[in-house]
């Protein structure tokens, strides 16, 4: 984090967060089926996870290296659902 | 073996390399150690539970309204944790300790409201060994309540500290303890909705 001023003030998007997590919870109340509701509030999550990294962590500021260190992990572990999904997805056959 | 001098040293822990302060790139690499541990967790709880058909019945005993007080809780500390960054490097004191200690008492909020949520499920019978539901839920929740737990002996570390006179030299170790207090908070964003809503 540097000490720049931040383009958005950390309470707007404190409330922003807020309103996400009600919009999260909310999904459960919407007469959609299984996977739609389940894709829905993943996707809320995606985008109050990325409001906390971006603007309270400062990601934006950072230089290259620190996206190399963060995303690799991060890639290996979404890698590590995907390549065993199919054994799963064969086994409930 | 002779003593390395600075000048000698790899670049890839040189300052001029890494354009931060070494600390905080040793920060950034724990966060990166991090992202594997609870990675590896999360990925063989999604894959588990695919497999298991879905723990619709489980999923039915967690106490979702109490998850989302803490998740409200989580969340603000955020902002109090960043407020303090922002303070200590605007130079104010007051400020400062004022929001270190409210990211301390939200985490000591967000611990008790776990205690109270695991007493209720231990009563019910919902122990570790109910099944591979709960083993996992109180893997997560638990793993992830010790970094709750660290985070809240280093934030009051910090509170302590800047109450000093040197208190100024702290400005890094509060930026450092930030980026660890969002990490915990972002860990938490997924798991609210893969245990209690999903």
């Amino acid at each position: 984090m540097s000490a720049d001023k931040p383009s958005v003030s950390y309470v707007t998007i404190w409330v922003w967060l807020l309103l996400l997590v009600a919009a999260g919870v909310g999904v459960l109340g919407i007469p959609v089926s299984k996977a739609v509701a389940v894709m829905l509030i993943f996707s809320v999550a995606t985008v109050k996870a990325v409001l906390v990294i971006r603007h309270y962590m400062h990601v934006r500021q950072q230089p290259l290296m620190v996206y190399a260190m963060l995303g690799i992990p991060l890639l290996l572990a979404i890698a590590l659902v995907l390549v065993l999904m199919p054994d799963i997805a064969f086994r409930l056959r | 073996m002779s003593v390395m001098s600075i000048a000698e040293q790899p670049h890839a822990v040189s300052p001029e390399f890494t354009r931060q302060p070494l600390g905080k790139v040793g920060m950034w690499w724990f966060l990166a150690s991090e992202i594997m541990v609870f990675g590896g967790l999360i990925g063989s709880y999604i894959l588990s539970r695919i497999a298991a058909g879905g723990w619709v019945a489980e999923r039915a005993h967690v106490n979702t309204r109490l998850a989302v007080i803490n998740t409200l809780v989580l969340l603000t500390s955020s902002l109090t944790v960043v407020e303090a960054h922002a303070a200590v490097d605007a130079g104010e004191q007051k400020r400062t300790r004022m929001f270190l200690l409210c990211t301390v008492l939200l985490g000591c909020m967000f611990l008790g409201i776990k205690g109270f949520e695991y007493s209720g499920e231990i009563e019910h019978g919902l122990t570790p060994a109910s099944g591979l539901f709960w083993s996992f839920y109180y893997t997560m929740t638990g793993l992830h309540g010790l970094h709750v737990l660290a985070g809240i002996v280093v934030n009051f570390c910090l509170f302590i500290a800047a109450g000093g006179r040197g208190w100024k030299t702290i400005q890094h170790r509060v930026e450092y303890a930030g980026l660890y207090w969002h990490f915990v908070d972002v860990v938490w964003i997924f798991l609210f909705p893969l245990l209690y809503l999903a």
